[in-house]
């Protein structure tokens, strides 16, 4: 991070640095308080709620977290987020890394086109493909299937992946695909035991990237599955907040549930994730 | 000679076979579905068989592009839409950059945990949010606690009231995305040449003087991605309100994505109007991207 910040320090000044300090703490309290309100509630029982909102819970109680378990099936939820996730970020970062070799380092004049394809694709959003895909879904008899979600969730991924991966690979030597041709290896091999171990860093970016986003996805499973048994966890939540709203204690619970797998995710791959979004943003 | 050909046969194909499966997922799920989409937009389908004989498919031209423009709650989410526009770039950024930069030039301790502690919730799914926030603001939420505390008597009619039912929701964006900046421009703040602020700082320039000229210069750049991040993504906050108010009171809270929602999947399906309105969401996305490059290229970003 360089030296230069050191000078920083001594120049604010007193004035400076409580403000400045100020703000940090003020945001950090105002980013971790809902979710802190959170967790001691969830031990709260729904009884106890009603009468003491903001204070500890003055009985502790771990019965909410059964209850909502079993009230919100997560157990097949969870299985279901994990094959979800799972899946389409293994396609995601496979098919991306392929494409990207063959769009960086063999030539062809379908490249530009097939890859500008992509680059455009950043852009567009779920919201444009919403409703036409629950069309075809049903179309093709995909709906209510788990191939009708993970090849949707791969597809998304596919245009950042594919331009991510593109520009590391625009970075491996030509020369040492070159010298492993002359040693008569084909492409495929190429691929496979040069390019796959050496991009191991974009890989793990998108494959994080990937993984945020696919496991908190709502909107698109919730319409192309009607299914129980094929539901995600987001859309399992979605039920505490409708007939079972009232139900603090178990609410909060299955909030804190639905958190906790991301969180821990965060907390265990934080570098990588940050490195992940900012080179994500590095579009264009 | 036939070796160099026999090279070309295998290049083709394993170019085929590398970009064959990316390219057909990606062209079935993405490309096709947005120009289907569109050309359904001009036609009367709603839904059932596409080519069949007995209920035949018409064109109906610009018809639901002008059922889109008359409908009052078209302009509610669109307006709604601007809001979150306005609050991601004129909040969550500036806000984000504010503090990448207390950040980056190490005017306090720690960091690295601030910076965890503000990206927190970028990481928690949007649908946990929508309904811890629900709760939050609610009547027996804490913030109806404090405002008791503050004024006794006070009603909680945040949700209630059409006026006032956006503002949670724009606070809740505030406070989820602003991470997200703020990793960015953190990231961004790191890759400056280190000893061009030391020289700057040589020559006796102020911290205020560094700001103006050095940094903010280097950054414009990632300044107006952001910008377009921002718009884009605002476009695309379902989950969030879907969750906290479900469009509501009275489809108030409403955004195009939610409006699109409603009009293809409650209720009796109207699926020529929610293909128009998302042909629109994409026009309008490129668009404003156009828009903030065009704007980008005449104040110059210098680098």
């Amino acid at each position: 991070m360089g030296e230069t910040g050191e000078l920083g320090r001594r120049e604010i000044g007193v004035f400076g640095r409580v403000l400045v300090y100020s703000v940090l703490i003020g945001f950090t309290i105002m980013t971790t308080y809902p979710i802190v309100w959170l967790a001691f509630s969830s031990f709260k029982t729904t009884q106890e709620f009603q009468v003491n909102r903001l204070g500890l819970p003055r009985s502790w109680t771990l019965d909410n977290y059964p209850h909502a378990w079993r009230i919100g099936g997560f157990s097949v939820l969870f299985l279901n987020s994990l094959l979800y996730t799972g899946v389409s970020t293994a396609a995601i970062v496979i098919l991306s890394l392929a494409a990207s070799f063959a769009f960086a380092k063999l030539k062809s004049r379908a490249t530009p086109f097939l890859h500008g394809s992509f680059v455009v694709g950043i852009l567009l959003t779920l919201q444009s493909i919403m409703v036409p895909l629950f069309l075809m879904a049903n179309a093709t008899h995909l709906y209510n299937t788990r191939l009708g979600v993970l090849i949707p969730y791969t597809g998304i991924g596919l245009p950042l992946g594919v331009y991510l991966c593109t520009e590391y690979v625009k970075g491996i030597p030509d020369s040492v695909i070159e010298s492993a041709r002359i040693d008569g290896a084909s492409y495929l091999r190429i691929f496979s035991s040069i390019v796959v171990p050496m991009a191991r860093p974009v890989t793990t970016t998108l494959a994080i990237l990937n993984v945020t986003s696919v496991w908190n996805e709502f909107m698109l499973i919730n319409i192309l599955v009607s299914k129980n048994s094929l539901k995600s966890l987001p859309v399992g939540i979605m039920k505490f907040s409708g007939t079972l709203s009232s139900d603090y204690g178990k609410q909060f619970a299955a909030l804190v549930i639905g958190m906790l797998p991301m969180l821990a995710f965060y907390l265990v791959f934080r570098n990588q994730i940050t490195k992940g979004v900012s080179a994500g943003a590095v579009k264009g | 000679m036939v070796k160099h050909s026999k090279w070309k046969t295998e290049q083709r194909r394993a170019y085929l076979v590398l970009v064959l499966p990316a390219v057909l997922v990606y062209w079935l799920v993405m490309a096709f579905p947005t120009v289907f989409s569109v050309a359904l937009s001009l036609t009367d389908y709603n839904g059932g068989r596409l080519f069949s004989s007995a209920n035949p498919v018409h064109f109906a031209g610009l018809a639901h592009y002008v059922r889109m423009f008359s409908d009052p709650y078209f302009w509610i989410a669109l307006k709604n839409n601007f809001y979150i526009i306005l609050i991601s770039v004129f909040g969550q950024i500036p806000l984000g950059f504010v503090l990448a930069y207390i950040l980056f030039r190490k005017l306090v301790r720690m960091p690295g945990f601030f910076q965890t502690m503000i990206y927190l919730p970028c990481t928690i799914s949007t649908i946990v949010v929508g309904i811890l926030w629900q709760s939050f603001f609610s009547p027996y939420g804490p913030f109806s606690e404090f405002m008791q505390r503050l004024r006794p008597g006070w009603e909680n009619t945040l949700f209630i009231n059409p006026r006032t039912a956006m503002l949670p929701v724009l606070f809740v964006l505030l406070w989820m995305y602003t991470g997200t900046y703020l990793i960015i421009f953190l990231a961004n703040l790191q890759k400056i040449e280190p000893h061009i602020i030391e020289a700057a700082r040589i020559d006796g320039a102020s911290e205020g003087q560094v700001l103006k000229y050095v940094i903010l210069p280097a950054l414009s750049g990632v300044i107006v991605t952001s910008a377009i991040l921002a718009i884009s993504g605002s476009f695309q906050s379902f989950n969030l309100i879907f969750a906290m108010t479900g469009g509501n009171p009275a489809r108030r809270t409403s955004v195009l994505s939610l409006y699109m929602y409603d009009n293809a999947f409650r209720g009796a399906p109207d699926y020529p109007l929610a293909n128009a309105i998302s042909t629109f969401m994409v026009i309008i996305s490129f668009a404003l991207i156009l828009a903030t490059k065009a704007i980008e290229g005449r104040f110059g970003g210098r680098e």
